[in-house]
This record gives structure tokens, sequence and C-alpha cells, in this order.
């Protein structure tokens, strides 16, 4: 509703600006034009998004699986650990558009790329919080464990997720919009599905008014998704922390 | 049962003066043996010291080969994932179920077993957590001001009820408390306040070891007294008895 209600505001102030400088329906599209757009191109550009989304959503699972993994290596004090600790945050120095090009000659321009790049993206705020709270030992809880020698690295890794779960939740919230971003960002560069790949081709035709039509699918399939990241983490709180 | 230190002592990091320096003490169980001194003395520093939590800058800790210290303190939360009663069965030593009932019906605590730690009232965490430490196995037993938050009756029910159960074990007790701490103890460990010397002498003294719930034993004030003089380190035992009380209020006084 909120996502509705910005989408609308925005393209109020669009269409403000036409009317009241005079622009071309070839800069601004009309609200005419847009509403038969949406019209003609409902189901194909739904698709496309849905596509994305599914990309995205793999992607996403595939950063936060990838980031559990380095953060319970990078956790301990070792050399292994500092190492992959380095390679993360150095891979996270290249701009991922300078990566991209190697992904697709080495990937080609199929799922694989959009996946890679999708979790790419979204990976690295996830790395830097698991990284820190599986490494931020809670002294109030884990004391009785350490002095009664009961303490191992899965319970210790137990007690901090518990002890963060609103971070890791919204961590995980936040980090499934630039899963998205990074799904249409491939697409948009090198892919052949998606709705990135709809944008491209609308930018290629200099057509606005198809382009906001797949803004407003963005948003929308964006705002669902991120809802129902959000329900699946405070229906976990809920079961684990019995309230 | 043996624990003695010598010359001991300890810095934190990037602190000018040590928390104490070169301190002596010798510490003999069984019993129930406490640790008393003013606020900042170093109290919970040496428990962390003696049960090797954390070690010193000099001098020797010598303690009897294959004892098992615990220590516990009142900040400890139980993990939220579970009731207190599937945590404590969880963690509690193999064949202590019998010890388990009992304790839960001294310590009160049967109708909080369904509930989560985070429900539970701050006097009530203090109990639960005690709980769980005296179904471990142990030799020694650290309580840093383990049942500050529980109410007086209580808390001296508890004690008497360690000491009853756990004759053979050996209880250091840490509290602010100078009538339970006179009360119950069979030795009270002195950690004056700091006066600016380096140097702190650690001061040994008898309590009246009560198993019982007896509010005024005979000498009870008079042990007070003596117990508060040797934590402040210069007020005449005349003075504190002048403000005539006998609860806490006696340190406030001071």
């Amino acid at each position: 509703m909120q996502f509705l209600l910005i989408y609308l505001c925005a393209l109020g102030v669009l269409w403000m600006a036409k009317y009241s400088m005079g622009l071309s329906d070839y800069l601004i599209p009309s609200p005419a034009e847009v509403v038969s757009v949406s019209m003609l191109h409902w189901t194909k550009y739904s698709m496309a998004v849905l596509n994305t989304a599914a990309v995205a959503a793999a992607g996403h699972m595939l950063a936060i699986a990838l980031a559990l993994i380095v953060a319970l290596a990078a956790r301990t004090g070792s050399y292994v650990a500092s190492l992959t600790r380095t390679a993360a945050f150095n891979l996270q120095a290249y701009p991922i558009v300078a990566v991209a090009p190697i992904i697709f000659l080495f990937l080609g321009d199929g799922i694989a790329s959009r996946l890679l790049i999708s979790a790419i993206i979204c990976y690295f705020p996830l790395l830097l919080s698991f990284i820190g709270i599986f490494s931020t030992p809670v002294e109030a809880v884990e004391h009785f464990y350490n002095v009664t020698g009961r303490s191992t690295w899965r319970l210790q890794v137990k007690v901090r997720s518990f002890e963060n779960m609103d971070k890791l939740i919204t961590v995980t919230v936040g980090s499934g919009t630039l899963a998205m971003v990074g799904a249409i960002v491939a697409e948009f560069l090198a892919a052949t599905h998606g709705i990135g790949y709809v944008i491209r081709k609308a930018l290629y035709q200099s057509n606005l008014a198809k382009i906001l039509v797949c803004l407003f699918l963005i948003g929308l399939c964006s705002s669902l998704y991120l809802s129902a990241v959000e329900a699946t983490g405070a229906f976990c709180k809920k079961r684990l922390t019995g309230s | 049962m043996l624990i003695e230190g010598k010359d001991i002592t300890y810095r934190y990091t990037g602190e000018p003066d040590p928390v104490f320096s070169q301190l002596c003490f010798s510490i003999r169980g069984p019993g129930f043996i406490s640790l008393f001194g003013l606020s900042g003395t170093g109290k919970s520093t040496l428990a962390r010291i003696i049960s090797k939590e954390i070690i010193p800058e000099r001098g020797t800790l010598n303690i009897q080969h294959g004892l098992t210290i615990l220590y516990s303190h009142n900040a400890e939360r139980l993990p939220g994932w579970c009731t207190v009663g599937e945590h404590i069965q969880r963690v509690s030593t193999k064949g202590s179920d019998t010890l388990f009932r009992e304790l839960v019906r001294e310590l009160a605590v049967e109708a909080i077993m369904e509930s989560r730690f985070r429900e539970l009232s701050m006097g009530q965490k203090n109990r639960v957590n005690l709980l769980r430490y005296l179904l471990q196995d142990f030799d020694v037993l650290i309580g840093d001001e383990i049942l500050s938050n529980v109410d007086e009756p209580t808390r001296n029910h508890i004690l008497g009820t360690i000491k009853h159960y756990f004759p053979t074990k050996t209880f250091l007790y840490i509290s602010h408390n100078a009538l339970e701490v006179v009360r119950f103890s069979k030795q009270i460990l002195v950690l004056p306040v700091n006066t600016g010397s380096a140097h702190r002498r650690m001061i040994s003294m008898p309590g009246l070891d009560l198993a019982k719930e007896d509010y005024q034993p005979h000498g009870l004030q008079q042990r007070v007294m003596q117990l508060l003089q040797a934590a402040t380190g210069h007020e005449p035992v005349e003075a504190v008895a002048n403000h005539g009380s006998t609860g806490t209020g006696v340190l406030e006084a001071v």
C-alpha cells in the first residue's frame, strides 16, 4: 500500500512536470499511454518480473548460505579464517559492473550468471553482519557453558544467532532488496530474460511508458518478496522464543 | 581442599593502578566461606582469578589438583529458546534427578519451570541460575552476588539449604550483606578498601557458621561491627555501634 502511494506520487510529479512545462509525449508519456502499455504487456511483464524475483530469491538464498559458510570460517582466529575474510572483502572492492563481463564470458547469458551476480551483490552486508554476530560472545549466556566445559562452536553460534535474531532478520530482509537489484542489473547488462532485459529493450526503443510499468512491477514484486522474508523471520522468531 | 594465593597482583589493561598488589590468601574448604568488601575492592576480580578466568599479572595461585571450580555471577542469563525446566534438565549432571526435585522445592521455583527466562522476575532469575550451578559436578562454587535480587528471608533459607545439601563442597560467597555473611560463613575473607597503598592485606575472620535461619544469634551484631571495621579499614567499632542498626543500614551509615 505504501509502495503504491509512493509510486503514484512519483508519477504525479512526473506528469506535473510534463504538463506544466509542456513536455512532449516522446519524453514523458501521457497517463493514457502508460495505461495502454500496461494493459497490452501486463501478462508478459508480470512473467518477466516473476522470473527476476525467482532468480533474486535463489540468489538471496545462495548469498545467505555463502555468507554463513564464510562467517563461520572467519569467526575463528586462524590463518585460513583471516585469508577467507580478506578474500571476501577484496571481492567486494570490485564494482559488480566490472566483474559482470567476466561472469558472462565464463557462464554465458543464462540463469547461472544472473544468479551469481544477484548473490554477489547481496552477500556482503550479510557477511559483515554474520561475522560481527558470530564472533561476538554473549557473555551473559555463554559463561555457564564455558565454565562447565559444555561450550562448542555450534552452541556458540546458536546462542549468538538467537540473541541477535532481530539483527539477523533485519539484515536478511535488507539484503533481499539488493538481491533483486543484482538480478535486474545482471539482466540489464547481458541476460536474455527477466524484467531487466525488458527495461533494456524499452531503453533502446526510448519507451518510457514501458519502463514506468516495469518499475511499478519491480516495486510491487520487491515489496511482496521482502514482506514474505520478513514474515518468515517473524514466524521463526515466534517459534524459537515462544512468544 | 585448599586454594592459596601468594603475592597476587592484577591490573586491568590500560589502568595505571593494580586492583590489588601482592595479595596473599588461603581458603580451606569444605564449608561456606565468604568474600566480603566494599564496592570496587576487587572481589569479582579475585573470584575470576581463582576460577582461572583471568590470569594474574604476578604471583602464584596454588589450587589442589583436580578441583572443579565454578564461578557464577548475577548477570548470567539462561538461553531463551527453551523453558527454564527444559534447560536445567538438559544441563544437569546425570543421576541428579532426586537432588533436582528437592532443590526445585527448596528454592521455590516449581511454578516457573515451564516459563522462559525473560518472563521471570529478577529474584526468580537469580534462583534458577543458582539451581543449574548446584546441579553441576563441582568442588568449589563461587557465587558472585548470585542472590542479590532475592528477598532476605528466601535468601537465608536458600543459604541454609546449600549448607544442608552440600556439606562436603566449598562455597565462596561474595556479598555486600554483612549480616548474612557473618551469619552463615565459617570463614570470612575481607578485602579492605583501597586506601592508596599498593599493598593491601586480606583479612580473615571467623563467621558464626549457622545452618538455620536464626535471625538474632548471640554475638551477631559484634561480628558485623568487626567485619565492617575490617572492610573499611579505619572506622572505630564504637562509631559504627552508635548507629545502632543491625541491617544493611550499618553499611550505609559507615
